[in-house]
Parts: C-alpha cells; sequence; structure tokens
C-alpha cells in the first residue's frame, strides 16, 4: 500500500480524473473530498463491503429455492 | 440477435438480444456487465437476474413494491447523476432477495436497490432510512404465504 501524508487542504490525484481532497481533520474525523468522473461510484468502504456480501449471498441462491424461469424466458426487457 | 448462454442453474436460455441489460459498473462487488431479467411470467414476485458474462452467477430479485408497499428510494445528487435518473420510481426497481432454507426467513436488501432503465442497470445506494439491508420478505404479508401456513 502506498501511504502518503497530507495536510488539511492539500489533495492527491489518482491519474489525472482523480481528486482526493483532505478538506478538514477534526479529533478523530477527517473530511475529505472526492472529485472524480461521475460514471465512476463512491462508496463509503462499510457500505460497499456489506452489499458485496449480501450480492454474494443472493447469488448463492440454488435454483429450487426460488421459482424458476420458463424455458423460454428471457424476452423480457 | 439472440444470445444462447448454458446456465448453471436452469440449462442452456435464449437471450433476446433486447432482454440484455448493460450494467456499466457491473453489480457492486460482483462484477459483471450484461444481465438478463428471466421470469416465468409478466407478473412474478421473484425473477432472475442472469449474468450473461458469468454462466454460474445469478441472483433473485424482487420488485420491491409487491412486498414493502411504502418503499421509497432516495438517491443522493451525485448517484442519481451518475445513472442520469432522478426519479427511480419512472425505471423499473428490483431488490436483491437473500435465499434461506426457510422461505418466511428470506430478506431482501432494500439499501442497494437496482435500476433498470431503457436497457442498462445500476446499482445504487438507497439514502431513505427506511431501507434496511436485510428486511424480511414475507413480513409485510399479513396473508399466509404457504399452504402449511394456511392450514
Amino acid at each position: 500500500m502506498l501511504i502518503i501524508t497530507r495536510r488539511p487542504n492539500e489533495r492527491i490525484m489518482l491519474g489525472d480524473d482523480i481528486t482526493i481532497h483532505v478538506m478538514e481533520i477534526v479529533g478523530n474525523s477527517a473530511r475529505i473530498g472526492i472529485d472524480a468522473p461521475k460514471s465512476l461510484p463512491v462508496y463509503r468502504e462499510e457500505i460497499w463491503a456489506a452489499v458485496k456480501e449480501e450480492n454474494q449471498a443472493s447469488a448463492r441462491a440454488e435454483a429450487d429455492s426460488m421459482p424458476r424461469p420458463a424455458s423460454d424466458a428471457g424476452a423480457r426487457v | 440477435m439472440p444470445l444462447t448462454i448454458d446456465t448453471t442453474r436452469f440449462g442452456p436460455l435464449e437471450i433476446a438480444g433486447e432482454a440484455v441489460i448493460e450494467f456499466p459498473a457491473g453489480l457492486i462487488g460482483l462484477g459483471g456487465s450484461r444481465y438478463a431479467l428471466l421470469a416465468n411470467d409478466e407478473n412474478a414476485a421473484i425473477v432472475w437476474l442472469q449474468s450473461i458474462d458469468d454462466p454460474s452467477l445469478a441472483l433473485p430479485v424482487a420488485n420491491p413494491w409487491q412486498f414493502f408497499a411504502d418503499y421509497e428510494v432516495k438517491l443522493s445528487d451525485s448517484e442519481a447523476e451518475r445513472i442520469g435518473i432522478t426519479d427511480p420510481a419512472a425505471a423499473d426497481v428490483y431488490v436483491t432477495v437473500r435465499a434461506t432454507q426457510a422461505i418466511e426467513d428470506c430478506t431482501a436488501n432494500l439499501r442497494a436497490p437496482i435500476v433498470v432503465s431503457a436497457g442498462r442497470g445500476w446499482q445504487v445506494i438507497n439514502e431513505s432510512e427506511h431501507a434496511p439491508m436485510r428486511a424480511a420478505l414475507f413480513a409485510g404479508i399479513s396473508e399466509p404465504v404457504t399452504a402449511e401456513t394456511a392450514a
């Protein structure tokens, strides 16, 4: 892992398009501003990890635990 | 032009080209870029979101309003801008279902719904305060859901 020390109001560039701005540090919290292309989703890590876990759990479902699609399915838009 | 995929769960399936949904960012933590919805019929309460890129990857998903009548999706400005949809109610919305051995323990993820519009799909974070990650799927239904509980 790359470790960089930054002071309040300093920034980090990820490539040319993504800016991480350390805006303010108060007590044990840091306010971070992120400027990234709008197509790039940005998540708090704990939310991302929890949704990933739910998606993986959902994807473990067996075919017979839920209704099976008809053999000619897939036409739904 | 239809695609034929040999799915792990359902065997070979023919997917019509217009049924393919492009997910520019995939599903959170799962990736994949192309999926299709597989249903028994148009009104099925639970359908399968089958990956076209990975035949073994499929998730049961539900229309949230069939189970949670007052469900609400609120998007942050940046999320709405990312997907280009400001009113999720105008799109098709699905929630992933976590299946369990006992059907009454099945849960739905109301926090991270899947929004589908015009052949494109995104999994988004719902900012609503009433959107748990694991909502009991059948809790909101007062009618018995199986013949056994009805007996």
